[in-house]
């Protein structure tokens, strides 16, 4: 049984005047990861900006449905608490606001949506107490402000943190092994294993093959010059590592 | 203090969202209207002064009557017309009040819709000793046999300049003379009331004390005046707020705080001014010109400034420092938030007079709105203040783009053994930081109520418990329609 | 009223605009008459206490005798010497254009000012148009007298092959001697030009007079202007000189200025960033001893989105001397994705030396980047003695500490000749 829950059809973007996303088609089904690998510049990132609705970048045509709903006519929070959620490449550091705090906002704001009651304090505390725990997340860092003075290694965990206590049905990993030591590349990957079922999605953006080792996708997609040039298994994407993206740079031309 | 006790009525004609906009129906006792030396010897007669206070107010006002108005401050207001205000409101009671029990109920209730049970304080073993103050009048000190165990003076001036004219005489005027600044001289003039506080050697004071100020009646000046003296070796912590009716007419405020601190002591003062705004399009508001000062006068003493400012259609206010006493420290943590049509000019003076004397100021200003906000400042090093540190950090967010934010600090040093910085920057709440919020499905105006709460948190975190979760509600509710 | 307003007879005076911007100036300049310690502005540079009102104006080169320390007998002499690297020279002698003939490159057109008042064609609509009258009394003084200087337009997409400078040399043998002077610098869209402005005195050690100088400035479209200054002038001098430079989009405006001589001087810098990507930067540094106050006052206005401007001033404070740095930001509305930086750090030399220092932000914009920082202290004790364990001696260990503290403000210069210049001068 495919369940479609996200739905991209000619999907065109473009940041300021320069088009970027042209012509972007794909489909993903719960229960599936999907990888999308591409040169570096291709739009790679841009493309997960557009679909949790970053301001700045313009959808110019094209369609996305999410769980059967059009995604481009929410507002960024409403993509997010609909289960749309993005591990950021680079998270942005707030000063003065402490993780928990935070994270208590962020989840109430999810449950209220989805009408279930806010977390009292002890629930909340138990559950990111739990959950930071198989991250590796010390109670040090949870009282500190958001990614402030945080390591590559500890910013990327407090978004898998995130990952796992907001429960998202999709989650569009950008870049996620960027500025992280195998060591910490497999916490976050066993993190990001954990939330995978049956009823939700991802979608990997990676360059390199190597995070795949351990988040290992369905299907893989190159992606250059704004769409998808080629689509396969996961041995596409060992393929690309021996073979490099020269090919489908080149074809452009 | 908990603010869940009653809602307030709110009058809420115009959609402004003052919690404190209600006026208390009390015949209140006051001068004629206008100002000149027979309405000072009302006042000074109605007080029951000696004569001394009235030749001193006497001389303040002949001495105002020379001064010009100040215009350097970057704010932009109707002339005052100091002929057309009463000096002087007094809510009608018979004689003063010995307990709560006294007081007229319609005050109690009003303390209550303002967040200050009075009574429930009273029972409880609380934390807090309040001094309430309306319409320039003390009504009501707390806890004051409590304190007077360990010789702690905490009560009303007026009461202080009958049973306590030596501290009083000695000490009034001496930080803040009346030759300062023009609203200091006419507070010196007419002030009616106001607290007293005289900590007694190496007693640490058991609770905050507090001073809740609220004007009440019409075209009425407030000028309290407050006096605290820390002995050697002593510790106070004192918290003061302020709220005033929604009124369409604009409400005078010139106080003056004078704080004595000598050797070894210690005092932390700290603000939420909440004084009513003004509406959207700037009609009404208090006009809130304010002197604060410390005098560090002994070794090793130190003050603690520390000012959440969100109220009053125009702040002209400067909490200063004179770090006269080797090794004595200052300090100054604000947060001051403008909105709609707001104006405020606010900062510190930091004297460096004494050998390794330190200071440091941390300013957090929010422009919103079509508000305009100043930071000016101080930092002055004299020849022979060998050793002294400032740090100065000054960082505005401007909200929308029709708001206005200023940073004018002087840094003075004839001292090359001091070392001083400061910085300062301005930004705007960041579209990063916005949409890492709203993409984990925080709505905009929380997201960016989050934000500017840890934009404050390094002052924020100086207040009082109690009072840091008021202050961060006020926050919330001054940027209120800010967004989007 | 100041003495410094005398009845002299101009020529030119026929010409009506001029006539009437002369009246102006003198007007401006009655009205506010000189900075007390009341005025802002000059808050911490006191003119008055100067008694510079007893200054005498010199209409005409000095005539005198051969024995006479004037620029006779300094025409052929150490000229060659004063700027240590190739230049278009240009050369004022007590406040007197030299007239003397320059081979310049095609696209430079160069004239006195007198001349250019009848000549120039973008004269009238240029001339007073980067200063308020109102705002700066020096200014409008100078606009009383508006007659002496030079008027520079260099053509358009013109690169010059080496600086053009403009040499001050005072060497009076009157005492008290004041002088006027006013520039007038056009740089046409897409030239680019170096511009090196020398003050120096050689004479009586006493001498005292007044230097008054403005230069307006404008930086066209895409052009670049680089404006480096050392003003040297005698220990008893006044030195007051004001900058008003308008810069159109993508157009710059780069200025350094050292400031090492005077009793009093004051360089004060007031930049326009006109139109969208638009920039300036405005650094400076000051070292100086004795009873000096040497100020550097700058001012920069952001008027249209995408601007940007940096300033960075380091001084060094001994003596009985004072320092001053007043900067100013102004973003105006609307004028957004700007930014604006500026750092003013003094070193203190003396228990007897003194830095004021008012940095200062005035935003009306939201999208903006500002910063400002401010930082005074003494030369580092445990540096000192980490040099001196090592043998070398105090001054020298100083002067290692001062070179190293300044050395990123000079680093601000392009890497060539007029850099080590610089460098030379900061001993």
């Amino acid at each position: 049984m495919k369940t479609p829950l996200l739905e991209i059809e000619d999907l065109c973007a473009r940041v300021q005047d320069k088009e970027i996303i042209k012509g972007f088609n794909l489909t993903i089904n719960a229960g599936e990861v999907h990888a999308i690998m591409g040169p570096n510049g291709a739009g790679k990132s841009t493309l997960s900006y557009v679909l949790c609705g970053k301001p700045g970048y313009e959808v110019t045509s094209g369609k996305v449905r999410f769980k059967g709903q059009d995604l481009l006519s929410m507002s960024v929070e409403e993509r997010a608490r609909e289960g749309l959620f993005l591990i950021m490449q680079y998270p942005v550091e707030i000063p003065g606001v402490p993780v928990t705090t935070f994270l208590k906002h962020a989840i109430n704001a999810v449950r209220k949506h989805r009408q279930e009651p806010e977390l009292d304090t002890p629930s909340f505390l138990k559950l990111i107490r739990e959950e930071s725990k198989k991250l590796g997340i010390s109670a040090d860092m949870l009282k500190r402000p958001v990614n402030v003075g945080f390591s590559g290694g500890e910013k990327k965990r407090l978004e898998t943190l995130q990952l796992s206590i907001l429960k998202p049905s999709f989650a569009i990993l950008d870049e996620a092994d960027s500025g992280l030591d195998i060591d910490a590349l497999k916490v976050v990957a066993d993190g990001v294993n954990a939330e995978r079922s049956d009823s939700n999605a991802m979608l990997v953006i990676t360059h390199y093959q190597r995070l795949l080792n351990y988040i290992v996708p369905d299907f893989v997609h190159v992606f250059a010059d704004g769409h998808i040039v080629q689509s396969g298994g996961k041995e596409l994407a060992l393929e690309l590592e021996e073979s490099g993206y020269a090919r489908f740079v080149k074809e452009k031309n | 203090m908990s603010t869940e006790t009653e809602k307030p009525e709110i009058i809420d004609e115009s959609g402004d969202k003052y919690k404190y906009g209600f006026v208390t129906d009390i015949a209140s006792d006051s001068a004629p209207m206008g100002l000149n030396e027979d309405i000072i010897r009302f006042i000074s007669a109605k007080k029951g002064e000696p004569d001394w206070l009235l030749e001193w107010r006497l001389q303040a006002f002949r001495f105002w009557q020379k001064l010009e108005e100040p215009t350097w401050a970057k704010l932009h207001y109707d002339k005052i017309d100091y002929q057309s205000l009463h000096y002087y409101a007094a809510p009608k009671q018979k004689v003063s009040p010995k307990s709560l029990d006294e007081v007229a109920p319609e005050l109690l209730a009003t303390y209550a819709k303002l967040g200050i049970p009075l009574k429930e304080q009273e029972a409880l073993a609380g934390v807090v000793a309040v001094d309430a103050v309306f319409d320039s009048v003390s009504v009501a000190t707390t806890y004051r046999a409590k304190l007077a165990e360990q010789g702690i003076i905490f009560c009303s001036i007026s009461e202080a300049i009958k049973h306590h004219p030596d501290l009083v005489r000695r000490y009034l005027g001496s930080v803040v003379p009346y030759t300062d600044n023009f609203f200091a001289c006419l507070n010196s003039a007419v002030f009616t009331d106001g607290s007293f506080v005289y900590i007694p050697k190496g007693v640490r004071c058991p609770m905050e004390l507090s001073t809740y100020f609220r004007i009440n009646a019409k075209n009425t000046g407030q000028f309290e005046r407050t006096l605290i003296i820390a002995d050697e070796g002593s510790y106070v912590s004192y918290l003061e707020g302020c709220t005033a009716p929604q009124r369409d007419e604009n409400q005078l405020h010139a106080a003056i705080v004078e704080i004595v601190i000598l050797k070894d002591a210690e005092v932390k003062y700290s603000t939420v001014q909440n004084w009513y705004p003004g509406d959207k399009d700037g009609k009404g508001g208090v006009y809130n010109f304010v002197t604060k000062r410390a005098a560090c006068r002994g070794a090793n003493s130190k003050v603690s400034w520390t000012q959440v400012e969100t109220g009053s259609a125009v702040t002209w206010k400067y909490p200063s420092c004179i770090l006269q006493g080797d090794n004595s420290v200052g300090e100054f943590y604000s947060v001051a938030i403008t909105n709609n049509l707001q104006q405020a000019d606010t900062g510190t003076k930091m004297l460096h007079i004494g050998k390794n004397t330190t200071s440091k100021i941390i300013s957090k200003g929010i422009s919103a709105g079509r508000s305009n906000q100043t930071y000016r400042g101080l930092v002055k090093v004299s020849p022979h203040a060998s050793g002294a540190r400032n740090y100065s950090q000054c960082d505005s967010l401007l909200i929308g783009d029709s708001c206005g934010s200023h940073t004018v600090p002087y840094v003075e040093n004839r001292n090359k053994t001091a070392r001083l910085e400061h910085e300062a920057t301005t930004s705007k709440i960041s579209d990063e930081q916005l949409f890492y919020c709203r993409q984990r499905g925080i709505g905009e105006e929380e997201a960016v109520s989050l934000i500017v709460n840890g934009f404050c948190k390094e002052v924020m975190q100086h207040l009082p418990l109690e009072f840091a979760i008021e202050a961060a509600k006020l926050i919330n509710i001054s940027l209120e329609g800010s967004v989007g | 009223m100041s003495g410094l307003l005398q009845n002299i007879e101009l020529p030119d005076s026929t010409l009506p605009w001029l006539f009437a911007l002369r009246e102006k100036g003198r007007e401006a300049f009655i009205r506010q008459g000189l900075p007390t310690a009341k005025t802002e502005a000059w808050k911490y540079t006191r003119p008055r206490d100067l008694q510079v009102d007893d200054f005498v104006m010199q209409t005409s080169p000095c005539h005198c005798s051969d024995e006479c320390d004037c620029e006779h007998h300094h025409h052929s002499s150490s000229l060659g010497d004063a700027l240590p690297f190739d230049c278009y020279a240009l050369h004022f002698d007590n406040g007197h254009l030299r007239h003397e003939h320059l081979p310049l490159p095609r696209g430079v057109q160069i004239m006195p000012l007198s001349d250019a008042f009848s000549f120039a064609d973008d004269i009238k609509s240029r001339l007073g148009k980067t200063l308020n009258l109102d705002k700066y009394p020096f200014a409008a003084l100078n606009t009383a007298y508006l007659n002496e200087g030079v008027y520079i337009s260099i053509a358009k997409h013109t690169r010059l092959d080496k600086p053009l400078a403009l040499v001050y040399h005072t060497h009076s043998c009157h005492d008290n001697l004041f002088f006027n002077l006013r520039n007038l610098i056009v740089v046409e869209s897409g030239a680019k030009v170096e511009l090196i402005e020398y003050h120096h005195y050689s004479g009586a050690e006493k001498s005292r007079y007044f230097a008054n100088l403005v230069n307006e400035i404008f930086v066209g479209r895409d052009a670049v202007l680089s404006h480096y200054k050392l003003q040297d002038e005698a220990f008893k001098a006044v030195h007051i000189a004001f900058n008003g430079v308008k810069v159109k989009g993508g157009g710059a405006y780069r200025s350094f200025c050292l400031q090492r001589g005077a009793n009093l001087a004051r360089n004060e810098t007031f930049v326009s960033l006109t139109e969208e990507g638009a920039s300036t930067e405005v650094n400076a540094a000051y070292i100086m001893n004795g009873w000096a106050t040497i100020d550097t006052t700058t001012d920069v206005e952001h008027l249209a989105p995408h601007t940007v401007s940096s300033q960075l001033v380091k001084g060094v404070v001994g003596g009985e001397a004072k320092g001053v740095f007043q900067g100013k930001i102004h973003i105006a509305p609307h004028a957004v994705k700007t930014e604006g930086r500026q750092l003013h750090k003094a070193l203190l030399l003396t228990d007897t030396a003194e830095v004021d220092c008012k940095p200062e932000l005035e935003i009306f914009a939201d999208d903006v980047k500002c910063s400002h920082g401010a930082a005074s202290g003494e030369l580092d004790e445990e540096q000192l003695f980490y040099m001196r364990s090592r043998g070398i001696g105090e001054d020298e260990a100083k002067q290692l500490l001062i070179d190293a503290y300044l050395e990123d403000v000079l680093n601000t210069l392009p890497d060539t000749s007029v850099k080590q210049w610089f460098a030379s001068k900061v001993k």
